[in-house]
């Protein structure tokens, strides 16, 4: 039984003709494998590596250089909150923190049990004229404040229990989701990544870990009162 | 959309921005009809020779907007157009220099202006097949150019016949996954061939050995988003705006402390001063600007009391800085340089591909002395190690600028902010935002730094 579903691999198989050489095929093949799994399992960059007539080892060298492949669960609906300097000026720490607080997530590698929430602390997305700013569920989302994440998150939580089958993983809660069954058809390019179940398993993180806790940029401070004025 | 920050509507200097802000701007339909777009293409196919369309460049001045300002019209003119087999254009939409935001605001507002730069320079260095790298987190500015070369190739614009050209014009997208370095063109060139994207050596250049080992014409979004407009003033009169060495607009980013951040079109010449009081509205409140950086994080910092500076490469050059990305971060008197650094070192050294050792070294070692400079456990020694290791990041010691950036970020906060260097290390104290005492700040206590 593989990783990866049969059409999935039928298509990563068909990229290399789109390329003057076949090689350019292995990031989006690796798009692919992340979008059904939600993070790249080795299994899967095998899997591709197969597909594509590469070196496993070569494929795991492409992935792990790159910091939107995850090699790690993430959640549902994953925050990558950007932490440089036109967003740390602006109180980029506070929008990590109450992120941190209202889903109870401590640190970039963890998932909320119910799959839904993760995060990281990204390198500028190159929006800062709307600082601080971060990228939720393929779309850029502005003009941050902890009031704005709390709506963020209870909206996404409404939308689960909303869904016809709420809270059952498509895997039993121990394994790693890193399957979704066959059943469920790719999702199209535009909707977020699919919901995992399970707990993320605690892992360590890849060498070019993201910047520690202590990393973590100067806090608002006193006189940076400039207010998000819609004419801005 | 989200609404619009910056320069837009009819102002003498909005040569790229005129139009934005225009409904359906986006559109081939808006983008033909009211903002004249296509003429210059239709043009360069049918009234000019291709290495006319290069001298007209070449005339204009126009220097690349990407970071190295190399001149536009003498880069095309390396690309041999006679070569025999393919050859491509690439464009670098990776844009990730920090506070920079400008190819961003081209896409979403008229991402067909930056298709008909992509295949009027094309077209120019006899390429057939354009890619355009951009960064994976763009979802935005993806979607719109994949829709507008969607309707440019309806329209018959790109195709085996564009505007009934017999020359065959193609564009393809290629998206990137998250990394820096792909900025660097050559790194960029090994992450299109499905590679980890870490510099080459040069030479061979990329006009001679670029993408798929083909002769291969690099160039910025904004730099080929200025193309039809070069075209239609004329190279002589593009050539007017902005100084004579360094002529045109530029599209700077103004980001951080200031009332109105944006991406605004300024002609080359105007001082920091008006961009950053002027039109970004200057510091909030009772707020003081106390640096910025005048080209993305990695060029050399400058004081407030060089805000009269100009935005020109030989005025940037003399005050020991640079043009660089035009992303201007502007931080006020309530935050610390000695922070600001750190951080920017942690993003150097976070990016660093690992190939070049004083790179992949040497920001992590000045991430380390930081660390201890901030835990208050700094002294005489780290300062000497942060000039001697900001010294080994620089001068071209590795292959590519990322080393020197680093370095430029230590050597240029130093240069300017010893004092704040010098409370926080000798002293073990932040005298930011008031007098020593009243306002410490350091977001982090030794604990958190012991196992960062």
């Amino acid at each position: 039984m593989s990783a990866l579903s049969a059409h999935v691999l039928d298509e990563i198989r068909e990229l290399p003709a789109k390329y003057p050489q076949p090689r350019s095929a292995v990031m989006p093949a690796l798009d692919l494998a992340q979008e059904e799994l939600g993070y790249l399992t080795p299994e899967a960059m095998s899997e591709v590596a197969t597909a594509l007539e590469l070196d496993p080892g070569y494929v795991e060298g492409v992935a792990t250089f790159y910091s939107l492949f995850h090699l790690t669960p993430v959640g549902k609906h994953h925050f990558y909150v950007c932490t440089n300097l036109s967003c740390a000026i602006c109180g980029s720490a506070e929008i990590v923190r109450r992120f941190q607080e209202t889903t109870g997530v401590k640190a970039p590698d963890e998932v909320t049990p119910d799959g839904l929430f993760s995060y990281e602390e990204v390198e500028c997305l190159g929006a800062c004229e709307y600082a601080p700013m971060m990228r939720l569920d393929q779309r850029f989302h502005y003009d941050l404040t902890p009031e704005k994440i709390d709506e963020l998150i209870a909206e996404r939580r409404a939308g689960r229990t909303a869904s016809p089958s709420p809270a059952a993983p498509p895997s039993p809660a121990a394994t790693p989701p890193r399957k979704r069954g066959g059943e469920a058809p790719p999702s199209p390019a535009a909707t977020p990544p699919r919901e995992r179940g399970g707990e993320a398993p605690p892992r360590k993180r890849r060498a070019a870990a993201p910047p520690s806790p202590a990393a973590t940029p100067p806090p608002k401070r006193g006189g940076t009162t400039r207010k998000k004025k819609a004419d801005g | 959309m989200a609404e619009l920050r910056g320069s837009s509507g009819d102002a003498p200097q909005n040569l790229l921005t005129r139009w934005f802000g225009t409904p359906n701007l986006h559109t081939l339909d808006v983008y033909e009809s009211k903002a004249g777009g296509y003429t210059a293409l239709r043009k360069a196919l049918f009234d000019m020779a291709p290495a006319d369309i290069t001298n007209e460049v070449k005339t204009s001045g126009l220097r690349g907007r990407g970071g190295a300002g190399f001149a536009t019209g003498v880069k095309w003119s390396f690309i041999n157009r006679d070569a025999p087999g393919p050859k491509y254009v690439v464009v670098n939409a990776d844009e990730s220099e920090p506070g920079t935001a400008k190819d961003r605001y081209i896409m979403e507002n008229s991402p067909h202006m930056l298709v008909e730069g992509i295949l009027i320079a094309a077209y120019a260095v006899g390429a057939n097949q354009a890619w355009v790298y951009m960064r994976g987190e763009y979802d935005e500015p993806r979607r719109m150019l994949v829709e507008a070369i969607d309707e440019a190739r309806a329209k018959g614009y790109i195709g085996p016949r564009p505007m009934g050209k017999d020359y065959p014009l193609d564009i393809q997208l290629y998206r990137g996954h998250g990394a820096y370095i792909c900025g660097e063109e050559t790194a960029l060139l090994e992450s299109l061939e499905g590679k980890r994207a870490q510099p080459r050596s040069r030479p061979p250049f990329p006009a001679v050995k670029g993408a798929w080992g083909r002769p291969t014409l690099l160039n910025n979004v904004e730099t080929l988003a200025t193309v039809p407009t070069i075209l239609n003033m004329g190279g002589a009169g593009y050539a007017k705006v902005g100084t004579a060495k360094n002529p045109g607009t530029r599209l700077l980013t103004v980001s951080g402390n200031v009332r109105k951040p944006g991406v605004y079109e300024v002609e080359i010449g105007k001082t920091f001063r008006h961009v950053i009081m002027e039109l970004a509205g200057g510091p909030p409140e009772g707020r003081k600007v106390k640096v910025f950086w005048p080209g993305g994080s990695s060029a050399p910092v400058l004081p407030e009391s060089m805000l009269d500076v100009t935005t020109d490469a030989e005025a940037l050059a003399a005050a020991k800085s640079m043009g660089g990305s035009g992303g201007v971060i502007v931080m006020d008197d309530s935050h610390c340089v000695v922070e600001a650094a750190h951080r920017l070192l942690q993003f150097y050294a976070h990016e660093s591909c690992g190939k070049c050792t004083p790179c992949r070294v040497g920001q992590d070692w000045a991430v380390r002395t930081y660390e201890r400079i901030l835990a208050n456990e700094g002294s005489q020694i780290d300062l000497d190690i942060l000039r001697s290791v900001s010294d080994g990041l620089q001068n071209g010691r590795s292959l590519c600028g990322l080393g020197d950036s680093g370095g430029w970020v230590i050597d240029s906060t130093l240069r300017h902010f010893r004092d704040e260097y010098e409370d926080h290390a000798l002293r073990h104290e932040c005298n930011v935002g008031g007098p020593s005492g009243a306002a410490r700040h350091l977001p982090m206590n030794g604990e958190e730094i012991a196992h960062a």
